[in-house]
């Protein structure tokens, strides 16, 4: 029999039966959608954005495209879906569904007003309806409807403003979501605080575009003969969305707990945004590729993890990488090292040779004979772009060099 | 053993597979392997959740990855065939196993695994092989003490006794059985429990209850006869003696052309042995088609890319010997098929005048196995509920090829498996 391993955390002062949450999007659109998630072992949701009836919400049609790189499928996603389609009062009565069967999963409502008011009218419906906490959804960077959506996330005054005047009707954790389109999320993270939110959820999808018919020019999705610029998520903005939780989680101003999101599938995923800061995850492209089912494997991955290494909370993992990201400046340049490699594990591609002779030191002669590189060792600049491209894993890795070494200069023709 | 795969080949294999709902190839397997589910682990780099999906399931999980006839079970059902070939379960099943042992993860010992609360018991279990192993773990997983008595020097059976080590090593066996030991499964080996009333004397003697998993260890004789010995040997004590004695073998191979008689994967594993042996050519006789053996397909085109001759249509009539009686040639006739038989496969039949004889140094019988006369069930298959194991005397349960006939290990594992539920019950009462 397997021993379970408590993942609880505290998010907010929520309490959450694990840090795995769907995000707000088409997998948190309805409450018998979200009651099978929670039942399949997601610990929580933020319920997909909730609007006001004054501007009825339409999706594009078809709204997503999948991008694929060779072989593997769904490796980034790109969406013009808009917050719910449905109305304001069938969502309410899903929230307040949810909350009644399933007391001990957390419901973070997501809303978006455009207007002040609506801002106010949509967190005290959320709140009425029984919700745990609130989403403030400043981020999405694809709303039809004017001034909305990312325009706020990108205007730190409408940040702090929509949070204060949710914050005025609720006493409900409010977390703000931010959008990665921004130069540095810091502001309107403060921005969000001073408006007293209590957390920050990032990253919303990153504008992206992904894919240019060739015959008709039309980029994808092909909304009957128009493209734009939108949403992208999935695996291939994971190093985004890192970059931004680490950011966040290293202002000590900030002082917020984070809900991580971006590109997350598998319980490494996960962990790696716990790691930098993250007290909860939030999921949907994962989802969209391979269905509720991967929480089980994030539980399971996740416990294994912490019963390893006798972590007992999962709030001991939170933040235990973000010591370790320093700027480029601190690094010690005095060290340096080279690539190594184990050729008796060679297969004799020469892939690691065409790649240090074109984007490396030329470092590598090319054995033609026995197929095998012959590695100069005072030319390699460690870039390790050769380990990128070889086949067998683990057969080129880094190693430094003693202190008195010394790299060959690059030779200067003419 | 064949190479298998490494744990980035594994993780490609993974990716191809294509997740099914409702997972077509978890429905092929009589022991009920759930390869959907440890794919999706894999593929999700929930690496130890796909061990412990293998080996809860199949405490010989190892062993039927690289000993199963995948390619008509769980294979055979994988839907990505409808897209090019199916995803190598068997192969990404042994990797975990493998993996297992190489990372030293123990799926039933510290870390997140404890003892459910022991069932009371005290069970023995008669035969050491995969029926026998694997009723023992499923019971010793649940907290039975459990005593597998085995007539043999060492566990395994027909893991051991029964298949090449190029299939299977030692060394892999050796680990398997570990994870059965670190149960807390207590072996006696050297210890067989004979005579028509051994199982009811083990019930006397406090256990309260018995499996018999004793399997089928006498060779099926052609009717043509004559004896064993003088350099013709059944496929059973030939492949025990490779485990054991492989010198023996290599006197009675090594340089002669040799004849193997029979169709099956045993067949096809005494020639592959043969061949490893030394022997000069190995011909592989079948009164029927190529494509009409029961050898799986793969172990077919493989001994034939080893260089094994395969003598279809040829039905052996005798053997020819020398004046001083060693065997010098295996007499044939060759067949045509015709009607179909009562198996619904084309008969074949001799063909009148057609008489040859095949040089042969040494001829390896390998038409099929019974029960030994000196066993306890003396020389019968003995009768139990395939759903449960239960015979017709309380206490005693039985499975695996002692009552099947001949079937295939995973075939045993189910067996093994099913009986442990079946004593649990009985225990819990």
């Amino acid at each position: 029999m397997l021993k379970k391993v408590d993942l609880s955390i505290e998010f907010c002062g929520v309490v959450f039966s694990n840090p795995f949450m769907l995000s707000s999007s088409p997998v948190s659109n309805c409450a018998e959608m979200i009651a099978r998630a929670f039942d399949a072992g997601w610990g929580g949701v933020a319920y997909k954005t909730l609007v006001t009836d004054r501007i009825p919400i339409i999706h594009p049609s078809p709204r997503m495209h999948g991008c694929s790189y060779e072989g593997k499928r769904l490796v980034g996603l790109q969406n013009v879906e808009q917050t719910t389609d449905r109305g304001l009062k069938p969502n309410l009565r899903d929230i307040a569904y949810l909350k009644k069967h399933y007391p001990k999963h957390v419901v973070m409502t997501s809303i978006m007003g455009f207007s002040n008011q609506e801002w106010a009218d949509l967190a005290k419906a959320a709140t009425d309806a029984g919700s745990d906490m609130l989403e403030l959804n400043f981020s999405c960077p694809h709303m039809a409807v004017e001034g909305s959506g990312a325009k706020v996330g990108q205007a730190n005054d409408l940040v702090r403003k929509f949070t204060e005047t949710a914050r005025r009707v609720t006493k409900l954790p409010l977390v703000a979501k931010l959008t990665p389109n921004v130069a540095d999320m810091n502001e309107p993270a403060l921005a969000a605080r001073a408006g007293g939110a209590d957390g920050i959820s990032a990253i919303n999808t990153v504008a992206g575009l992904s894919e240019v018919d060739l015959d008709n020019f039309i980029p994808k999705p092909d909304v009957f003969g128009k493209g734009a610029i939108s949403g992208y998520s999935g695996p291939a903005i994971k190093p985004i969305g890192l970059r931004f939780i680490a950011q966040l989680a290293k202002n000590r101003e900030l002082g917020l707990p984070l809900s991580g999101i971006g590109g997350i599938e598998t319980w490494v995923d996960a962990l790696e945004y716990i790691l930098l800061g993250a007290s909860t995850v939030q999921v949907t492209t994962g989802v969209i590729h391979y269905g509720y089912r991967i929480v089980e494997d994030m539980i399971e991955g996740l416990s294994d993890y912490m019963a390893q290494r006798r972590i007992t909370r999962v709030a001991d993992l939170v933040g235990k990488a973000v010591k370790n990201v320093h700027e480029t400046s601190e690094f010690d340049v005095r060290r340096q090292g080279i690539a190594r490699y184990d050729l008796d594990r060679c297969v004799g591609c020469g892939q690691c040779y065409i790649v240090c002779r074109d984007a490396g030191g030329s470092a590598l002669k090319w054995d033609g004979k026995k197929r095998r590189p012959v590695l100069t060792e005072d030319k390699c600049l460690s870039c390790m772009v050769c380990s990128f491209v070889c086949p067998v894993s683990g057969l080129i890795t880094f190693k430094e060099m003693p202190k008195n070494w010394k790299r060959r200069k690059t030779p200067t023709l003419g | 053993m064949e190479k298998n795969f490494d744990c980035g080949q594994a993780m490609a294999e993974a990716e191809r597979c294509l997740l099914c709902h409702d997972a077509p190839c978890s429905k092929g397997c009589p022991a009920l392997t759930n390869p959907g589910e440890f794919i999706r682990k894999l593929r999700l780099r929930n690496v130890a959740g796909a061990i412990r999906t293998v080996k809860e399931n199949n405490i010989l999980g190892g062993a039927c990855g690289a000993l199963c006839p995948t390619a008509r079970l769980c294979e055979k059902e994988c839907a990505a065939t409808g897209i090019d070939r199916p995803i190598r379960i068997g192969k990404i099943q042994r990797f975990l196993v493998e993996h297992s042992w190489k990372i030293g993860f123990k799926p039933f010992a510290g870390g997140r695994f404890e003892l459910p609360r022991p069932v009371k018991g005290k069970v023995a279990v008669i035969g050491a092989g995969p029926a026998g192993l694997a009723c023992a773990a499923e019971l010793a997983k649940n907290g039975c003490q459990v005593t597998v008595f085995e007539e043999r020097a060492e566990p395994g059976g027909v893991l051991r006794y029964g298949v090449p080590g190029f299939r299977l090593s030692a060394e892999f066996l050796k680990k398997e059985l570990e994870d059965i030991k670190a149960l807390g499964v207590t072996f006696r080996c050297s210890q067989g429990i004979k005579g028509p009333d051994g199982a009811e004397k083990l019930l006397k003697k406090g256990f309260q209850a018995v499996f018999i998993g004793i399997g089928l260890w006498a060779p099926v004789r052609p009717p043509f006869g004559g004896k064993e010995g003088a350099n013709v040997i059944a496929s059973v004590r030939f492949l025990e003696l490779y485990r054991g004695k492989p010198a023996q073998l290599r006197k009675l191979c090594g340089g002669k052309p040799v004849a193997v008689i029979g169709g099956g994967s045993v067949a096809v594993d005494c020639a592959r042995t043969a061949l490893r042996l030394g022997a000069e050519d190995v011909y592989l006789v079948y009164r029927r088609s190529f494509a009409q053996m029961p050898a799986e397909e793969l172990e077919r085109i493989e001994a034939l890319n080893e260089g094994i001759h395969f003598l279809p249509l040829n039905q052996p009539t005798g053997y020819a010997r020398d004046a001083r009686g060693n065997l010098t040639g295996v007499k044939l006739v060759r067949t045509r098929l015709s009607g179909k038989d009562s198996s619904g496969r084309r008969k074949p039949s001799d063909v009148k005048g057609s008489d040859w004889v095949l040089d042969a140094g040494a001829c390896i019988e390998a038409i099929g196995n019974k029960p030994e006369e000196r066993s306890l069930s003396l020389g019968r298959l003995i009768s139990a509920d395939p759903g449960t194991g239960r015979t017709s005397k309380a206490g005693i349960f039985a499975g695996g090829d002692i009552v099947r006939g001949p079937a295939t290990v995973v075939q045993a594992v189910a067996d093994g498996k099913a009986a442990a539920r079946a004593i649990m019950k009985q225990l819990a009462k």
